[in-house]
């Protein structure tokens, strides 16, 4: 070192210094970043999965569709709740003692939330004018899909509901989670 | 902007530099001297610089995943140490860096009071370092109450109320540091709001107007050096001392980290627990004002708690003009050196003398590792979800049953070895001295001597030798694995001499007087009798404990037996 002239010696001091700066700099953020990531491997939200009551089944007429809440435990990153509102459905059957029918209130546009217009008997989302049918076919407007049908069934006199979310803005229907 | 030719990176350097002017900032930073020569104390004060960013990044981070509220703050610093993605490891960056910080900026301080860098015209800039170290104390002591866990939130408590006890303005600041006459959630929104958004802003305004002012003035060199032969040795700070800088700032981050690594992370205790009797401790760098108060006592332990700290404070500050001295050289300002030399031994002693009393404590060494074991069952409870109440314990399956317990049986049952109030009492339930007590004394005050059940059983009477025998065999009939057979069964063989036999049978299905011993303090038997003590099996007729089986569940019936059976050796 000592026979280098002076200019060679701080040229690679120069480099050595940004370059040790940028390494202590990149073991820094690298685990900050991969902190940061984590979320996009990881599934923060729990909830649903089992059947819960959600109406009496008397109380569902024909033609008449009746909107319910789902409400079961939940966890949400820290935090286990046991009764929470997972999310509404639609209640539909079409004839007196018929089957009945659950379809997810989240229109598979965009997320909204779907009305029932009683006036036209067809499901309405009030955000982009998607329409549906009441067997949750899309009858117009820029849904992808149909409504999104829930698992159901009726034990004794209720209702049961297997609530679910599925992804949006996709013509296949696909669950979250 | 010449159309001969130029390349292009550098016409676009010319286009920014023509409005940005960074190259001509560039070289003001480059432009530097450091007279005398490079050297390692110079490092010092940008090693503190850059934690300081450390603890901006890393902080930032965190600040992603946590919520300041009395409910979620522990519970989202629990899913940050043990379930996010080097969660663990930002966490403790941040923790230990904070420690880093402290050390480093308080060597600067030394470094500057030694070279006599506070000196004409270097005044401002001095003052300006220890508001800058104002403002990491500051940093630290909020930090530390936001995990929301025992340490934090009394060590924070004793502080609120230190600040409680100044006079004039004590209350009002107490409040107002509190957000209200309590702690609680505005106490933690404060706490927040002040380390994660003013301090920063405060440290960076302060920071860069240190900067500037160290640029102005420039390094102090060493004493020993005269203006001339410091001229002479003087080298570019960059790259010459920049590059010592960037050396001990890796090395002090690599201790950092690998201290961080070695301890996964940052301690976290468990929630903070108002209820508690916890023993409060500060962190290590406020552990000489913490052994300072215990010499102040009563009305005088505000001169440990704000006189003595105000007086070195305003001394601190008044520095560059209580020194006289002709030139830097310590030889010519050894009253100030020696003053500081002294403070620094005093903080020294009463610091290492806090730990050493700690160290001796047996009553400190026990509370730690109960908080220990506490903390780390909370932070285990916490992986399943903490409930909306910020109650992790609610996830032990004994918490159930406890509030059970709480609710129907301590009306009657003591657990305290003190006797019930109309039960026999629990602790300690089917240990050999239990059944050993009962049987001596059956109509004691801590078994059927408080019940409102009918009396019947007589003392048993007996030599040391059959006592322990009958013991033994009552024992051995609970199913415990380490009960002697063969004594069991001379025990069994005396119930008929000792006259046992007379209300009690043993088959499992004689319903006479007493409970059939058969299986007595299984599992199964004291379900049986939380169900309905008054099975004919059981206590019969005599029964007045209320029968449990249509109150409880078939789980929650289930739950208490292992609840009563656990009783046995605490």
């Amino acid at each position: 070192m000592a026979v280098e002239p002076p200019d060679q010696r701080r040229a690679f001091l120069k480099l050595m210094t940004a370059g040790l700066g940028a390494f202590t700099a990149a073991l820094a953020i690298i685990p900050g970043f991969g902190f940061l990531c984590g979320p996009l491997g990881r599934r923060t939200g729990r909830g649903g999965g089992n059947p819960l009551r959600v109406a009496a089944e008397r109380d569902i007429k024909a033609n008449r569709p009746m909107r319910v809440t789902a409400v079961g435990p939940h966890e949400d990153a820290w935090l286990r709740m046991e009764k929470v509102t997972l999310g509404s459905a639609w209640l539909v059957r079409t004839t007196e003692d018929g089957p009945i029918r659950a379809f997810s209130t989240i229109c598979p546009h965009l997320g909204c939330g779907v009305d029932f217009d009683e006036s036209s008997g067809k499901f309405n989302c009030p955000c982009h004018t998607s329409a549906f049918d009441l067997d949750g076919r899309c009858l117009g407007g820029p849904s992808p899909r149909g409504l999104d049908e829930l698992e159901t069934h009726v034990e004794g006199r209720d209702v049961l509901v297997r609530y679910q979310r599925f992804r949006v803005g996709t013509s296949k229907r696909e669950p979250i989670g | 902007m010449s159309a001969d030719g130029a390349p292009r990176k550098s016409r676009l350097r010319d286009w920014l530099a023509d409005r940005i002017g960074l190259e001509e900032l560039g070289n003001t930073i480059r432009a530097g001297q450091v007279p005398g020569g490079a050297s390692l104390w110079h490092t010092l004060g940008s090693v503190a610089a850059g934690l300081f960013v450390l603890e901006a990044l890393t902080g930032i981070f965190l600040a992603t995943a946590y919520t300041p509220s009395v409910t979620g703050a522990w519970a989202s610093v629990a899913y940050i140490q043990d379930q996010l993605t080097l969660g663990w490891f930002v966490r403790g960056l941040h923790s230990f860096g904070s420690s880093a910080l402290i050390v480093i900026a308080g060597l600067h301080l030394l470094q500057v009071l030694l070279f006599g860098a506070y000196r004409r015209p270097r005044e401002l800039n001095w003052m300006v370092g220890l508001l800058l170290f104002g403002v990491v104390a500051v940093f630290a002591l909020s930090g530390y109450l936001l995990p929301w866990d025992q340490k934090g939130y009394w060590a924070k408590l004793v502080e609120a109320t230190i600040t409680g006890s100044a006079p004039v303005v004590g209350t009002s600041a107490q409040k107002f540091i509190q957000g209200g006459t309590t702690f609680g959630n505005t106490t933690l929104t404060r706490a927040y709001a002040l380390h994660a958004m003013a301090l920063p802003a405060l440290l960076t305004g302060l920071l860069v107007f240190h900067i500037y002012l160290f640029r102005r003035h420039g390094y102090t060199p060493k004493w020993s050096l005269s203006t001339e032969d410091a001229a002479a040795r003087a080298v570019p700070a960059w790259p010459d001392q920049a590059f010592r800088n960037a050396v001990v700032g890796l090395l002090v981050w690599g201790v950092v980290a690998v201290s961080v690594i070695a301890r996964h992370g940052a301690p976290l205790e468990s929630p903070a627990d108002p209820t508690s009797s916890y023993l409060a401790r500060p962190e290590w760098y406020a552990l000489p004002l913490f052994q300072l108060r215990m010499f102040f006592e009563g009305p005088l332990e505000i001169v440990a708690t704000m006189i003595i700290p105000g007086i070195v404070t305003a001394l601190a500050f008044a520095l560059p003009f209580l020194d006289r001295g002709a030139t830097n050289r310590p030889h010519d300002r050894r009253r100030v050196l020696t003053a500081a030399g002294l403070g620094l031994l005093a903080v020294t002693v009463l610091g290492v003398t806090a730990l050493a009393k700690d160290a001796r404590n047996p009553v400190y060494a026990k509370a730690r590792a109960e908080e220990k074991t506490r903390g780390e069952l909370a932070r285990r409870l916490a992986l399943k979800g903490v409930p909306p109440d910020g109650n992790v314990f609610r996830n032990d399956p004994t918490f159930h049953a406890r509030e059970i317990w709480d609710d129907r049986c301590a009306g009657c049952h003591g657990l305290a070895g003190a006797g019930g109030e109309k039960g026999p009492d629990l602790k300690d339930y089917n240990s050999r001295a239990w059944i050993r007590g009962f049987l001596i004394n059956p109509n004691g005050a801590l078994y059927m001597g408080p019940a409102k059940i009918e009396k019947g059983m007589t003392a048993v009477d007996g030599t040391p030798e059959e006592i322990d025998a009958l013991v033994e065999y009552v024992y051995a009939e609970t199913g415990a694995p380490d009960a002697d057979a063969a004594r069991a069964g001379r025990g069994r063989d005396l119930l008929s001499p000792k006259d046992c036999d007379t209300c009690h049978d043993m088959d499992g299905e004689g319903e006479n007087d007493g409970p059939n011993l058969k299986g007595r303090g299984t599992a199964k038997w004291v379900a049986a009798v939380i169900a309905d003590a008054g099975h004919p099996l059981l206590f019969g007729d005599r029964n007045k404990m209320p029968r449990q089986r249509n109150k409880l569940t078939a789980d929650e019936i289930e739950e208490m037996t292992k609840f009563v059976l656990a009783l046995k050796g605490k």
